[in-house]
């Protein structure tokens, strides 16, 4: 009796922190397997380029709209197309395949503006990150033109599943997962493999290898590397807006600058994995999403601190990232 | 008439500028069908840039380059590998990640003939055996000879009509060296084309056709290879 009152039963003080740190796992699998998603789009770019695409964010944005507009939704009355709403309404998932698709066409129409002009003149590549930035700042005032600066939310429900969370614990001891981040998370799963087998396992993806390590020889073996560099923009926009729409389900659109924290959250992420290294990006989403979700809820303000908390640790111990390897110059 | 053969390739006051610099003025070189053609010269004499502006890696100021009856002058590079033209560049440059492997078959990534693609990476592998032995090794690992055979046995690859061959034997040791020549001069009897650019004059031209002289940019002789030896100019300039 003396014990007892002061020790909580030991059964249950073990079963509560496991069924907490079950449904934080789960959080941040879900919520990382995002960032994966969203930092391979970064990652492809980087790797074939060697630059960093910083209006990735404000792509990964547009793509959220798309998504809402395919849906039939009403825009507020606020900006252009104020109240207007388009005439079709697409089932959810078509409609989200549907807005990042546009958001990849959007990724090309930047690769044309903000890149191709000075890759052909032979610029700095620094001037790129100028470029892109510049663009991301006209996506982002375009949307809020457009659509004004209130927060959208999609349809409940959108991929109309019959529950809204599935318990993973017993009756006793819930540890209930929104079923909407089961979706994210399957939905990742499937891109990340399908990426990754295309990459490694099709000539399509070794030609993509070989124009990452070295332009020149792509050229030489016959390969259209103008027509590569456009599809993996493509490709990297498609992540993006897929990506977006996947946020804005689990929370909302919460306006044109949706996207930019996210930017810099990504940017964290490949380079923790390491720069330009698919796996890496993987990787690195997951390490951040799980860490954010480990974050106890009276510090949750502090949330999105612990990515650039993570990153800068990290990089403390290896400079070259999770993945990365170690630049060897061989004479 | 009906004994002149038309030219594989020739190229015909072709000019380049690198920034402000004249790299290569009007220079005219043809190559005919089933020759091996040396260009030779000193260091900065013009003779990678040749080869690059034929593979259209760099622009053209002035002139063209005429392969096989087409003017492939502003063709772009992926282009005049499906045309048949097939660089094996300076340096090498084999994809230092991937394994020998998938080094060969992206060399035959303009073709889509399954069957003979998996055939012909038997034949480079008959041909270099130290190759097959490191087949699923990764390139970057290979020794500077062995990079060098595989720079060839990719461009091999694509199945080449012309073969751009750009200092087979820099940094190499004299018994590889030899090597790869043997079997330049098997590619030679097994009738395939090859414009060849090398340092050493001696050795390049012991081993091809006719050979051409490159001097600041400007072709300054021609001729059989053999009296480009015998040449007492060439002798003094570039055979010492």
């Amino acid at each position: 009796m003396r014990g007892g009152a002061l020790v909580a039963p030991p059964d249950r003080q073990a079963g509560v922190d496991f069924s907490q740190i079950l449904q934080n796992i789960l959080n941040g699998l879900s919520i990382g397997s995002v960032y994966a998603i969203f930092a391979l789009g970064y990652t492809l770019v980087f790797s074939i380029l060697g630059i960093i695409n910083f209006a990735h964010g404000a792509v990964f944005t547009l793509g959220a709209y798309f998504t809402y507009a395919l849906t039939g939704q009403r825009f507020g009355f606020n900006g252009l197309l104020s109240n207007t709403a388009l005439p079709v309404a697409l089932p959810f998932i078509v409609a989200m395949l549907g807005g990042a698709t546009l958001a990849g066409l959007v990724s090309v129409l930047v690769e044309r503006v903000a890149f191709r002009p000075l890759r052909q003149r032979n610029a700095d590549r620094l001037l790129s990150v100028v470029s892109s930035l510049g663009v991301a700042v006209i996506l982002v005032n375009l949307i809020q033109y457009l659509v004004g600066a209130e927060s959208y939310s999609y349809p409940s429900n959108p991929f109309g599943l019959s529950k809204p969370a599935i318990n993973f614990g017993s009756v006793e001891r819930p540890i209930p997962v929104r079923s909407i981040q089961i979706v994210i998370f399957a939905v990742a799963l499937v891109i990340l493999l399908l990426l990754t087998l295309a990459i490694n396992r099709t000539m399509l993806g070794k030609a993509l290898q070989a124009v990452a390590e070295d332009l020149t020889t792509a050229r030489l073996l016959g390969i259209n590397t103008k027509r590569l560099i456009v599809l993996t923009f493509f490709v990297s926009g498609f992540l993006a807006g897929l990506a977006g729409t996947l946020v804005g389900a689990s929370q909302s659109i919460t306006g044109p600058y949706f996207g930019i924290t996210f930017g810099l959250k990504g940017l964290g992420v490949i380079v923790l994995g390491g720069l330009g290294n698919v796996s890496g990006a993987v990787l690195g989403g997951f390490v951040i999403g799980l860490a954010e979700a480990f974050v106890p809820p009276q510090f949750v303000q502090y949330k999105e601190a612990v990515a650039f908390a993570i990153l800068f640790l990290i990089l403390l111990i290896r400079p070259q990232g999770l993945l990365g390897r170690t630049q060897v110059q061989k004479v | 008439m009906t004994e002149t053969t038309e030219p594989l390739l020739a190229v015909k006051q072709l000019s380049v500028r690198y920034g402000g610099i004249q790299a290569l003025s009007s220079i005219n070189l043809a190559v005919l069908p089933g020759e091996v053609v040396a260009l030779i010269g000193a260091n900065g004499a013009g003779k990678s840039t040749t080869l690059r502006a034929i593979s259209r890696l760099i622009d053209v100021a002035d002139g063209s380059i005429i392969y096989d009856g087409a003017d492939i002058t502003r063709a772009r590079p992926h282009q005049i590998v499906r045309a048949g033209i097939a660089h094996s560049p300076e340096g090498r440059r084999i994809l230092a990640r991937q394994t020998v492997q998938d080094n060969l078959r992206l060399g035959a990534y303009t073709r889509r003939d399954r069957k003979q693609i998996a055939a012909d990476m038997d034949a480079q592998y008959g041909l270099f055996p130290r190759l097959a032995e490191r087949r699923k090794q990764i390139a970057g690992t290979l020794s500077g000879g062995e990079q060098q055979m595989l720079a060839i046995a990719r461009a091999l690859m694509s199945r080449p009509r012309l073969l751009l061959l750009d200092e087979p034997s820099l940094g190499l040791a004299p018994l590889i060296t030899a090597e790869i020549f043997t079997i330049i001069d098997n590619l030679h009897a097994e009738g395939v084309t090859i414009l060849l650019v090398e340092q050493n004059a001696r050795l390049a031209l012991a081993h091809a056709d006719r050979g051409y002289v490159l001097e600041a940019g400007s072709i300054t002789f021609s001729g059989p290879a053999s009296a480009l030896i015998d040449d007492e100019r060439v002798r003094q300039a570039y055979l010492g």
